[in-house]
């Protein structure tokens, strides 16, 4: 949610202890997250306060990087339209028309659809 | 690194000359959850009582604190807690004289904190152990066992009456002691799901050894199953390496194999000349296919 806008930058996540406790896990497993997210630059740690959501650095993560973590996204898109029984030309049409159709700002407005 | 707080080796547990459990060692650091697997008569009970030195073992030795667990100071005794399968309640006492009892032997109880846990679980105090359900027994065994706020504590099924309610409290409560970082817990579980989310150390016991241990990312990425998919019928007698299970239909075939490194997935498909997909499974799915 971090990565993809919804929760924006500087907001506050809960301490290790209180999502440990809301999910009933380990918490040494959010701790593991919070450092894999923190080591992608989707989370900053602040000494004595709660880590938060990182400003977007994502333009310095390498191109193919970027590529590969869009690729299981464009899977699920080709897999619907497979199902769908679409052809390719309309998968493409598709995305070009939802593409057009947002900008920078609604990475940051966007609301998970369901 | 602080040493760890129980340290076991080559342990082994023989009753009347019959062998309950052979060659275990392991270690639990302090902050440690570790959950132990089984199916019955694995050992698992067993195992536990070695660590707390009920039993003396016939083969190898557990470390408890740097002492041998069979030979515990009192001072090491008391950073213990346990709550064993079956209570060990006394019927005609009421829960708050039961809590009594128990706490006269520790000098730090925490009154605070087992009167909270007490409301928040609904085990009423006035209530005699007697008449108490076989669930509000669990419920006074675990508060009894917490406690003293131990730096060690061993939970044997701890959760095999609780109702969900019940069950999730108590995992939120482990939740607490291991959030500490300097405090371990050892339980044995028969619900796969609640090893899964709380431990960080997975032991799996089976034919009275330690058939596996370490965190269960390792164990996901060494036992899994694999889905060979070839153009041409694939040989009846198919080389899969380490192989727990394989089932074999024409061209396709899956195997569940043990000991399996990401690197292999190329050779093996060269070599069956096949498409081999790796699929990783849950602990409940890898426990059962290693007990097929």
């Amino acid at each position: 949610m971090a990565a993809s806008g919804q929760l924006p930058p500087g907001t506050e996540l809960p301490s290790i202890r209180d999502l440990a406790l809301k999910h009933a896990i380990n918490p040494m497993t959010v701790s593991k997250v919070y450092a894999l997210l923190e080591a992608e630059g989707v989370l900053e740690r602040n000494r004595g306060k709660p880590m938060t959501v990182a400003k977007p650095t994502r333009t310095q993560t390498p191109h193919d990087k970027r590529l590969e973590q869009l690729e299981p996204h464009v899977e699920q898109v080709a897999l619907a339209a497979r199902q769908l029984e679409l052809t390719e030309k309309d998968a493409v049409k598709a995305l070009q028309e939802v593409w057009e159709k947002t900008d920078e700002q609604s990475v940051h407005r966007r609301t998970r659809p369901r | 690194m602080s040493s760890p707080y129980i340290a076991a080796r080559g342990l082994g547990k023989s009753f009347s000359g019959k062998p309950v459990l052979a060659d275990v060692s392991f270690v639990v650091e302090p902050g440690d959850v570790v959950g132990v697997l089984g199916k019955n008569g694995a050992g698992k009970t067993t195992l536990l009582e070695l660590v707390l030195g009920f039993t003396p073992a016939t083969a190898g030795g557990v470390q408890l604190f740097g002492y041998d667990s069979y030979r515990l100071p009192g001072a090491a005794k008391a950073r213990i807690g346990f709550v064993p399968q079956q209570d060990e309640l006394v019927n005609q006492l009421t829960a708050a004289d039961q809590i009594g009892v128990i706490s006269s032997f520790y000098p730090k109880w925490d009154d605070e904190l087992v009167g909270r846990l007490a409301d928040e679980w609904e085990v009423d105090l006035r209530q005699r152990v007697k008449n108490m359900s076989v669930g509000q027994r669990q419920k006074l065994s675990i508060l009894l066992g917490l406690g003293h706020r131990p730096d060690v504590l061993i939970l044997d099924e701890p959760v095999a009456s609780l109702d969900p309610v019940a069950r999730r409290q108590f995992l939120e409560q482990i939740i607490e002691v291991a959030s500490d970082g300097n405090r371990s817990v050892v339980f044995s579980s028969h619900i796969v799901s609640d090893v899964e989310r709380l431990a960080n150390k997975i032991w799996i016991l089976k034919d009275r050894r330690m058939y596996w241990q370490g965190d269960f990312d390792s164990l996901k990425d060494s036992i899994v199953r694999l889905h060979a998919r070839a153009t041409r019928p694939l040989p009846a007698s198919l080389a899969f390496p380490n192989a727990l299970n394989v089932q074999h239909d024409g061209t396709t075939a899956t195997a569940v194999v043990q000991g399996w490194r990401a690197e292999m997935q190329a050779g093996l498909a060269q070599q069956l000349d096949a498409e081999i997909e790796v699929e990783h499974l849950t602990l409940e799915d890898i426990f059962l296919e290693l007990h097929r």
